[in-house]
């Protein structure tokens, strides 16, 4: 290794920090440091003159190692990283120290105390640069091609923009039509366009030759670049981040999607009729068919469940443009992509398990989407409500709403917008059916979208009859083969028997039935209620745990069009970003394994929070963990987890550790008795940094390392600072359930329970000890917490070590 | 007497045995529709009456009518889709009530027998010979002693001669 | 051959031994062996819940210590029994707090609690122990397709996460138990609606009027009886019968007879050795039906 020459910086903050700090002995003090060859003093040095010192300094050779005392930590941070980089130095080979935030506010009180530490916090960075090897940047292939799982509303957006941006788009789809659950809608809310228009947003290629609005008119299936690929289920998953190898499974259609004129002549000769399930069984449909009016690929499919194939073929014998190939076999496309996008949707919920409802077993008891087929003019019933137990028109029709949404027993959420689409509904039937008598049955009216509201007006205007109450039990007269509804109406405080010709559940809106799988494929977590979990709703929405796959849409949560619209042109743009340089760079601020040490315990790889290690055969019959530079995200769970430390981080070495432990605690001058804490840099050193900022006082005692999470530290880290020096230990992290490397605060609790119990068994008040979890806002929390540590280990008297 | 402040009254409740769940209502009204004694008659509701509880109306609940209403049929804890342990909810009331000294009638006689004989329907000497006529081994004396020790471990006996003003 | 600790409660042997004769002539003859349980006391019923939980929990875990003691599994022919018993039992066993709770209480007894025995209604000990089939073979003389309004109660099947019976909607134990004597379960409006009966003493006019809709369901489905599990519904419905012509000045003649006893009459015991006088309606035309 080369000689090491430090080059240290001190900002006074514009004087003012000087006024609390004595510079001239910090400066001293740091000249006398080995290794160190250059001390600065001045204003600023993340900007302006300040950063041309040391970028000088750097260009002349005087210094290799940059450490650099400022006072707006996380911007200063980048600023100086650019500067050195562009001047030629590794931009890792520095550090910054906040000594206003974390040393000169809140110990304003006693300031030679102050300096004592701030001298110590130098120290503390000096050693750790000192220790630092250069960390390269690395080049991972990025191919510009996206999946899109899922061909409805979300999913033709996203793969439409993506298209139009030049990315290679394929969209699959497991259905043999594209539109999903939308399609079947008839309209939508709360414009109540038709569901096939809105299914298509401006596309750039075409807007002077298409309708902006309508996929019919806007010749999706033209774009270049998007590949549609239906009857089509992901199978496997292999590759990582940007370079992706994608195993897609395609049922066969048995009719050729490029020769098909969908002339219908194969339909009106097929033998086979079953119910059609698109049209919630009240129509039938053939073997071979298409869903009409308009889907995507117009091409027909052979339901192979039901089809006689060569025993029959009269369909091959009449295409006219032999389109049709009864032996095709499934196929399995290998697909390279950068990057996934989830748009596998919602479904609705199979109100039979609710048995007081009696759907399945009462004809005349129906959900939504049975409704809206009957409802669309295009469908089986031409556009008018019927009673499916013998087919005469409703009259008397009731909603009941929250049917297995909000219920303990069933799914506890609230589905969102089955309010709208009662409303919807109730409306349109009361335009075309001015004599029908509808109820709604509710618990509560949500309609908190734009322009929602007005539909709960019209729907009153239009005579639509609310009746605030949940129906305990639907019932049937045989004698009148009527419904009889029994329900509350709270408002009146009456027990009602409503009697109905057709009973409508708005039922809850589930996953997918395939999301588990999905989840499991692509290694993305699920969440309590088995939608696809993103990884924070507030600031990075659409994305998840695994870089480059995002989700969007229903999959995510059930929502209405326009807000799954919203939803995927987000994940659209994620993936553009993602990928848009054909290459992803990445500093390896990354876990390395020294394979000697390895000893193939497996613990590494399963507590990962990002699936970064595997297991590799070293050729004699070992194995060894391995970490994806790729995936793995620098947070040192793994180290914290290693019982050999056979893994180290490179942006942190065990040694790095060490040097700061001993470094902070040396330097003591403290009136009071020393505490070291170990702080996460996300949620943990907020808090630290929020109680200078407010200026809340603690005791220039507590001494603070910064760790990239709580989760890397090890018992033995804890046990080493008790024999530097530190009278008691604080492990700062972020709550339990919002640890942003997933798991690392939970590791931290975990280890410092086990030491406890070692102190305990030594003989060490185990209370020297404690773990506190904060987020930014609880400054104060921590330096009461500071304090409250101070006051028990000065009680406590002296440590006595054996 | 002073309007009681409503979050004590539930608190009250929730603190004790079979009453823990009744803040989960958000009066849907399936208990009130399922009710068999609701459908009857108008004096009996119990979402209103989980309502009033809620809204810490102390005396309308504990010294009213409605509490003694309930048929345990427990329907309405089986059809909620919060899951509100109404029956159970209403045990604890009850529970509340008699402590209290509200007490109907019907209750101080099923307690008496309980704290007699160990059986609520004590057996007269005309059904004993009944018995031995169809050949019906005699009944076996319930273990008076050992009921009494648990009623008294529990303060039940307390409980019973607290009455002051037995509701309507 | 089953041994089971029978809990016989208060109300059958103090007011309608004819259950308990005819649960008894009939369990015999399906080869299973009751045990009478020394000292138990009342099972504590919603009257005993109603005036405090704790108790009534203590009191029917006392009971149950009875039963382990004995190395028996209680079984139960009242359904108000059941409920008490069969919920002791298993918040006992899954809630350890509550456990040491009553524990506490139980140990001025000088018993413990320890979970390590069932409680099971005689339904369940036909339905599993003698099963269907057996159960048809031993039918000496089918009831010729009575038709029986089946009618368990309540306490039977809810709260239904607790006693786990049954489906508390689509209940098919009772019924299926019903046609294997060779009578029919029909199906009648209100089936699983409760009888009013635990109304009875404080809001009479209330009681009167739910029994009298079930009386009145009943009949309108055309049964020639209604077949009761539990005392209080039996009596609710019998005895409630006489108030109802003098209420409302309707007569039904609902037969209204325990599965207990149609059980013992398809097994071959003969009427007269049923104590059948104690039917307030009486049961002939049942009889003749049956032949």
């Amino acid at each position: 290794m080369e000689e090491v020459k430090v080059g240290v910086f001190l900002s006074d903050c514009g004087g003012q920090v000087a006024k609390i700090l004595d510079f001239e002995a910090l400066t001293s003090f740091v000249k006398a440091v080995p290794g160190v060859v250059l001390v600065a003093r001045g204003s600023e040095f993340w900007r302006g003159q300040g950063l041309q010192t040391i970028v000088e300094a750097v260009k002349a050779g005087r210094i290799n190692r940059v450490v650099v005392a400022e006072t707006v930590p996380k911007i200063s941070e980048v600023a100086i990283a650019k500067a050195l980089e562009e001047a030629g130095l590794n931009p890792h080979l520095m550090e910054v120290v906040d000594l206003k935030n974390h040393c000169a506010w809140p110990h304003k009180d006693a300031p030679k105390e102050a300096t004592e530490k701030a001298k110590a916090m130098l120290l503390a960075a000096i050693e750790k640069v000192k220790l630092q090897e250069p960390i390269e940047k690395a080049e991972f292939p990025a191919v510009k091609s996206v999946l899109v799982i899922g061909g409805g509303v979300a999913g033709m957006q996203a793969a439409e923009d993506l298209a139009d941006m030049g990315f290679q788009v394929y969209l699959i789809e497991k259905e043999p039509f594209l539109g999903g659950l939308a399609a079947r809608a008839v309209r939508f809310f709360p414009t109540d366009d038709c569901a096939i228009c809105i299914q298509s947003p401006a596309s750039l290629a075409a807007v002077t030759q298409t309708s902006r609005k309508c996929v019919y008119r806007s010749g999706l299936s033209e774009i270049t670049n998007l590949n549609i690929l239906t009857n089509a289920k992901v199978v496997r998953v292999e590759g990582g981040p940007g370079n992706f190898k994608v195993t897609v499974e395609r049922k066969p259609r048995y009719v050729d999607e490029k020769k098909c004129v969908a002339c219908d002549l194969c339909a009106s000769v097929c033998p086979v009729e079953v119910p059609d399930e698109y049209n919630a069984k009240l129509s039938k449909r053939k073997a071979i068919y298409m869903n009409k009016p308009l889907v995507y690929p117009p091409a027909y499919v052979i339901d192979a469940k039901v089809c006689k194939f060569h025993e029959c073929a009269k369909c091959v014998e009449v295409c006219p443009t032999k389109a049709i190939n009864l032996d095709q076999k499934p196929e399995h496309v290998t697909l390279n992509v950068g990057s996934i996008i989830v748009a596998t949707g919602f479904r609705e919920y199979d109100p039979s398990v609710i048995k007081e409802y009696h759907y399945g077993e009462y004809p005349d008891v129906i959900t939504h989407l049975e409704l809206a087929r009957m409802l669309d003019a295009f469908g089986p019933t031409g556009g008018m409500p019927i009673r499916p137990s013998d087919g005469r028109r409703a009259k008397r029709i009731v909603f009941v709403q929250c049917v297995g949404s909000r219920d303990r027993r069933w799914n506890p959420y609230c589905s969102s917008i089955c309010c709208m689409i009662s409303l919807k509904h109730a409306a349109m039937i009361k335009e075309a059916f001015p004599d029908a008598d509808v109820t709604i049955c509710y618990i509560d009216i949500r309609t908190t979208g734009r322009e929602h509201e007005y539909y709960y007006e019209r729907a009153r205007e239009m005579g639509v009859k609310f009746v605030k109450g949940r129906p305990s039990e639907i019932l049937h007269d045989p004698a009148t083969n009527t419904l009889i509804v029994e329900v509350e109406d709270e408002l009146l405080r009456r027990l009602l028997e409503l009697e109905a010709d057709l009973v409508v559940l708005a039922t809850a809106m589930v996953p997918s039935e395939d999301a588990k799988e999905l989840a499991q494929i692509l290694g993305i977590e699920l969440d309590q209620d088995g939608f696809f979990k993103e990884y924070n709703a507030k600031l990075r929405p659409t994305e998840t745990k695994r870089r480059g796959i995002f989700i969007c849409g229903g999959a995510v949560f059930p929502k209405d069009v326009p807000t799954a619209s919203l939803h995927a042109h987000s994940a659209a743009v994620k993936a553009a970003k993602f990928l848009m340089n054909g290459k992803i760079t990445k500093a390896l601020k990354v876990a390395t394994v020294h394979q000697d040490y390895c000893g193939n315990c497996q613990f590494c790889p399963v507590t990962c929070p990002y699936g970064a290690i595997t297991l590799e055969p070293k050729g004699d019959g070992h194995f060894a963990a391995k970490v994806s530079e790729l995936l793995c995200e620098g947070c040192g769970v793994c180290v914290g987890t290693c019982p050999v430390g056979a893994i180290e981080l490179r942006h942190l070495k065990a040694s790095q550790i060490s040097a700061q432990i001993k470094a902070l605690l040396s330097v003591n001058g403290a009136s009071k008795p020393l505490v070291l804490a170990f702080s996460c840099s996300e949620c943990g050193n907020a808090a630290v940094d929020s109680s200078g900022m407010a200026m809340m006082s603690y005791p220039a005692s507590v001494r603070v390392l910064r760790v990239p999470c709580t989760g890397v530290i090890q018992v033995q880290h804890i046990l080493e600072a008790f024999k530097a020096g530190a009278q008691g230990v604080m492990v700062v992290g972020c709550k339990p359930d919002g640890c942003h490397y997933e798991v690392g605060s939970q590791k931290a609790k975990q280890k410092v329970e086990m030491a406890k119990m070692l102190l305990q068994a030594y003989g060490i008040e185990p209370e020297r000890l404690e773990m506190f979890n904060l987020v930014f806002i609880e400054g104060d929390k921590f330096a009461e917490a500071a304090k409250a540590m101070t006051e028990k280990v000065e009680k406590l008297g002296p440590l006595q070590l054996a | 007497m002073a309007e009681e402040k409503p979050l004590d009254f539930t608190r009250e409740i929730t603190s004790r045995l079979g009453g823990e769940t009744i803040t989960r209502c958000y009066q849907c009204g399936t208990c009130a529709s399922t009710c068999p004694v609701a459908r009857i008659t108008e004096r009996y509701n119990p979402r209103q009456l989980i309502r009033l509880a809620l809204l810490g109306q102390r005396d309308e609940v504990l010294k009213g009518d409605t509490i003694w209403l309930c048929a345990s049929c427990y329907n309405c804890q089986e059809r909620c889709p919060q899951k509100v342990e109404v029956a159970d909810v209403i045990y604890a009331l009850r529970n509340m009530a008699i402590q209290e000294g509200n007490i109907p009638a019907i209750y101080m006689e099923f307690a008496s027998g309980l704290m007699g004989e160990g059986r609520l329907a004590p057996i007269s000497k005309f059904l004993e010979k009944k018995r031995a006529e169809y050949g019906l081994p005699p009944l076996k004396p319930a273990n008076i002693e050992a009921l009494r020790k648990i009623l008294a471990a529990t303060g039940f006996d307390k409980i019973m001669f607290k009455k002051e003003g037995a509701c309507p | 051959m089953t041994s089971y600790a029978l809990f016989l409660g208060c109300t059958i042997p103090a007011r309608q031994p004819h259950y308990e004769l005819a649960a008894r002539k009939a369990l015999t003859k399906l080869g299973i062996d009751l045990v009478d349980l020394e000292g138990a006391t009342c099972c504590a019923p919603p009257p005993i819940q109603s005036i405090d939980l704790e108790t009534s929990l203590a009191i029917a875990a006392y009971n149950i210590c009875l039963a382990e003691e004995a190395d028996l599994n209680i079984l139960t022919l009242c359904t108000g029994c059941f409920e008490s018993l069969t919920i002791a039992n298993r918040l006992l066993k899954e809630k350890r707090e509550l456990r040491e709770k009553i524990n506490k209480i139980l140990s001025n007894t000088g018993k413990e609690f320890k979970g390590t025995k069932e409680v099971r209604h005689y339904l369940q000990v036909l339905i599993n122990d003698v099963g269907v089939n057996r159960l048809k073979q031993n039918v000496a003389k089918p009831l010729n397709n009575l038709k029986v309004a089946a009618f368990s109660g309540c306490h039977l099947l809810r709260p239904s996460e607790l006693l786990r019976f049954d489906d508390p909607e689509r209940p098919c134990i009772f019924d299926t138990l019903i046609e294997a004597l060779g009578a029919k379960s029909i199906p009648y409006k209100n089936k699983l609606r409760c009888c009013g009966g635990l109304l009875r003493g404080y809001a009479d006019d209330v009681a009167l009027a739910i029994a009298r809709d079930k009386i009145v369901n009943a009949y309108n489905a055309g049964a020639d009886c209604i077949s009761t599990l539990c005392p209080f519904c039996f009596l609710t419905l019998d005895l409630g019968q006489m108030l109802i012509k003098a209420t409302y000045k309707e007569e039904y003649n609902m037969p209204i007879i325990h599965y207990a006893e149609l059980l013992s009459l398809s097994l071959g015991v003969e009427p007269k050795e049923l104590a059948l006088d104690f039917h307030k309606i009486k049961v002939d035309k049942v009889l003749e039906k049956i032949g």
